[in-house]
């Protein structure tokens, strides 16, 4: 999460505090849910077919500690940053962060249309139950991610609409 | 992302204008330091809106500011 310092001008002003912001909340997703996914990796593989009892409990807690943990990290995260440099969290979104943003979210939208469409329209017909949950999850995952992503690499590499 | 060839001077009439700082400029037209940054580095092309109040800050023409380098 270094500064570009490739020029003295942008050494001087120091990372966009919406750039900031996107990294905290990657942060925040790769270990909450990373986790989360990971955790269930390990289950077996005919689990999701089978729903062996307490396989909702297992889940309903794994997901919810996955949360907690991006939101902890969220919390921290932003906290930290507002502390660091109050006058850029308080000024408003210019006319680059909005494009920035807009940007970002016309890509994300169609990352989750993607995945909605395999979630809603291809799974039913080859997985069933918590399957179709997590990928509906991995799909919001991966559309949030998306929309960071673009931010980040917006404000690093250059936006020139 | 390819370098647009817009250049501009602004750094340097900034440091004339009795050293004005970034976030000086920048709250003088409503944008962040940053983005004031990423102008004079050539990362961000502001609007045409943009363009001329930065120029109107420098009492400046909008050709003395940026210029074509295409």
């Amino acid at each position: 999460m270094m500064t570009d310092t490739s020029d003295p001008s942008l050494a001087e002003a120091g990372m966009p505090f919406r750039e900031k912001s996107a990294w905290v909340a990657v942060a925040g997703m790769v270990v909450g849910y990373g986790g989360y996914f990971a955790a269930i990796a390990t289950l077996p593989p005919q689990t999701f077919s089978v729903d062996p009892p307490g396989l909702v409990l297992k889940l309903f807690v794994l997901l919810t500690a996955a949360t907690i943990v991006r939101l902890l990290i969220l919390g921290a995260g932003m906290l930290a940053i507002r502390a660091a440099a109050p006058m850029d969290a308080r000024a408003p979104a210019d006319e680059r962060d909005r494009a920035i943003a807009g940007r970002a979210a016309a890509i994300a939208y169609y990352v989750m249309m993607t995945g909605t469409i395999i979630v809603g329209m291809v799974m039913p017909f080859t997985a069933r139950g918590w399957a179709i949950v997590n990928a509906a999850l991995l799909a919001i995952v991966i559309a949030e991610l998306a929309r960071c992503g673009t931010i980040i690499a917006s404000y690093r590499r250059g936006w020139h609409g | 992302m390819a370098n647009i060839p817009i250049s501009n001077n602004i750094r340097t009439l900034r440091f004339m204008a009795g050293e004005m700082t970034q976030a000086d400029l920048g709250a003088r037209i409503g944008m962040t330091r940053q983005t004031i940054a990423a102008i004079e580095a050539g990362k961000y092309s502001p609007t045409l809106e943009a363009a001329f109040r930065i120029a109107q800050v420098f009492g400046k023409t909008l050709d003395e500011v940026f210029r074509w380098e295409g």
